[in-house]
């Protein structure tokens, strides 16, 4: 993995409980000048409105200072869900991690 | 014959993985297959945090109470709270459809319970709030 590159891994469901805890921990790498995220969803099995508001806020952030969010390993579920909510449209979202850190180095 | 469940909890987030345990056993129980069940799962949790952070502003000690009911092909959930009343027009849709610099962060959870529901219904009175959603499950 890039130094330059953070991945964050949650783990079961991005509700409105544990998306307050992701949302924290993306604002602090922001806050330290690591503005290149990547989030692994593939061991999320659910996320809920909150949960999309906090990558949403992630990525609109990341993009002022001049880096970005990158998504994968979603399960078609969750894909699901995004595509209802348009989100598909906002995130580059990858299969795999590898896939989602070569898109940075382009 | 109908199948009836409930379940009653305090207002605070860190009960909503509760509510969908609770949620989860009593669609189970009547049938749903998977994808109905993350459905009806997914509403109930869009609609508790709303009453969670929006009727009970916040506040922990609030009353949230939950039952189940499968009446011939219908699952019905019934969410009832005695926070601020919520109006569900008031809240304007997302766009789903706007590049990210014109999203807006609200209107999403309800935005959600009308796409995964089949019928909604928000009812309010003195007694408090009363939200009614009902899925109907297709024969397999």
């Amino acid at each position: 993995m890039n130094p330059q590159i953070v991945l964050l891994c949650p783990q079961g469901r991005l509700d409105a409980w544990t998306a307050r805890q992701l949302g924290t921990d993306l604002e602090k790498h922001l806050s330290h000048g690591q503005t290149r995220l990547i989030i692994d969803l593939r061991n999320t099995r659910y996320i809920s409105s909150h949960g999309l508001r906090v990558l949403l806020e992630t990525q609109k952030h990341a993009r002022e200072i001049g880096g970005g969010l990158k998504l994968c390993g979603l399960n078609p579920r969750l894909f699901e869900i995004f595509e209802m909510a348009g989100f598909d449209r906002v995130f580059e979202i990858f299969e795999t991690v590898e896939q989602a850190e070569q898109a940075f180095a382009l | 014959m109908g199948q009836r469940f409930s379940f009653s909890t305090d207002s605070r987030l860190e009960r909503l993985s509760k509510i969908s345990e609770f949620v989860e056993q009593a669609a189970r129980q009547c049938g749903l297959d998977d994808h109905q069940v993350y459905d009806v799962q997914m509403a109930v949790d869009e609609a508790c945090s709303n009453v969670i952070e929006h009727a009970y502003e916040g506040k922990p000690n609030g009353k949230i109470e939950i039952v189940c009911e499968k009446q011939n092909d219908e699952f019905t959930v019934t969410i009832r709270d005695t926070g601020k009343p919520f109006d569900p027009t008031r809240i304007a849709p997302p766009k789903t459809k706007a590049p990210i610099s014109e999203r807006d962060i609200g209107g999403l959870g309800l935005f959600f319970i009308h796409q995964l529901m089949d019928r909604v219904n928000f009812d309010f009175s003195k007694n408090g709030n009363r939200l009614t959603m009902v899925k109907r499950i297709p024969p397999r």
